[in-house]
């Protein structure tokens, strides 16, 4: 399941998210939420879950068949 | 009488999230406008201008009013020292800070249709969101 955690730090207020659990760059839409919520990010990290090519299961049908 | 002083690199990018942190630091009283003049303890009209005013009177007996300037990149606080000083212990903008990023994730959690998990480990805020 997908999972976004954040963490406040109350000390400086500071925000950090981390994005799990979503291959490829449908990640991205949540950073779009968040880049139009607090700006531009300090620092960005594209973890290796963000290079996985998400799975598709190839569907081949035979010629003629619908 | 305390300058204003303006804090370029905290910049609140969503209006209404910033109203509702204000709220919740109990500055529930806006006004909003443009260029508003922001006034003294004593009533002196300071050389500053604000889209964003909390006033004195919903502060404190000696304090200044709060504005919140509008900046291509959003809102940045105009605090006199004073203030900087006095409030929530000298932690106004971090306390402002922190409830607008508890914000952020409320809001985050809403338009992804999440569920939250909230922990505290340590001196940090821990927030899940699954969807």
């Amino acid at each position: 399941m997908p999972e976004i955690e954040f963490r406040i730090d109350p000390t400086t207020g500071k925000l950090e998210l981390h994005v799990k659990g979503i291959a490829g760059p449908a990640c991205d839409d949540v950073a779009k939420i968040a880049r139009e919520l607090l700006g531009e990010p300090g620092h960005e990290q594209k973890t290796s879950e963000y290079f996985a090519r998400p799975h598709v299961q190839p569907q081949i049908r035979p010629r003629g068949q619908r | 009488m305390s300058k204003y002083l303006q804090f370029p690199d905290l910049v609140f990018r969503n209006r209404e999230l910033l109203l509702a942190a204000l709220a919740d630091l109990g500055y529930g009283q806006v006004e909003e406008g443009e260029n508003l003049a922001l006034y003294g303890y004593e009533g002196d009209q300071r050389a500053e201008t604000a889209a964003l005013v909390v006033r004195r009177q919903h502060v404190g007996r000696l304090s200044n009013d709060i504005g919140f300037a509008r900046t291509p990149a959003g809102y940045v606080p105009l605090i006199s020292e004073y203030d900087q000083r006095a409030l929530h212990g000298g932690q106004l903008l971090v306390r402002l800070r922190t409830a607008y990023s508890e914000r952020v994730v409320e809001e985050v959690r809403k338009r992804v249709h999440g569920t939250a998990r909230r922990t505290v480990e340590g001196s940090l805020i821990k927030i899940k969101v699954r969807f």
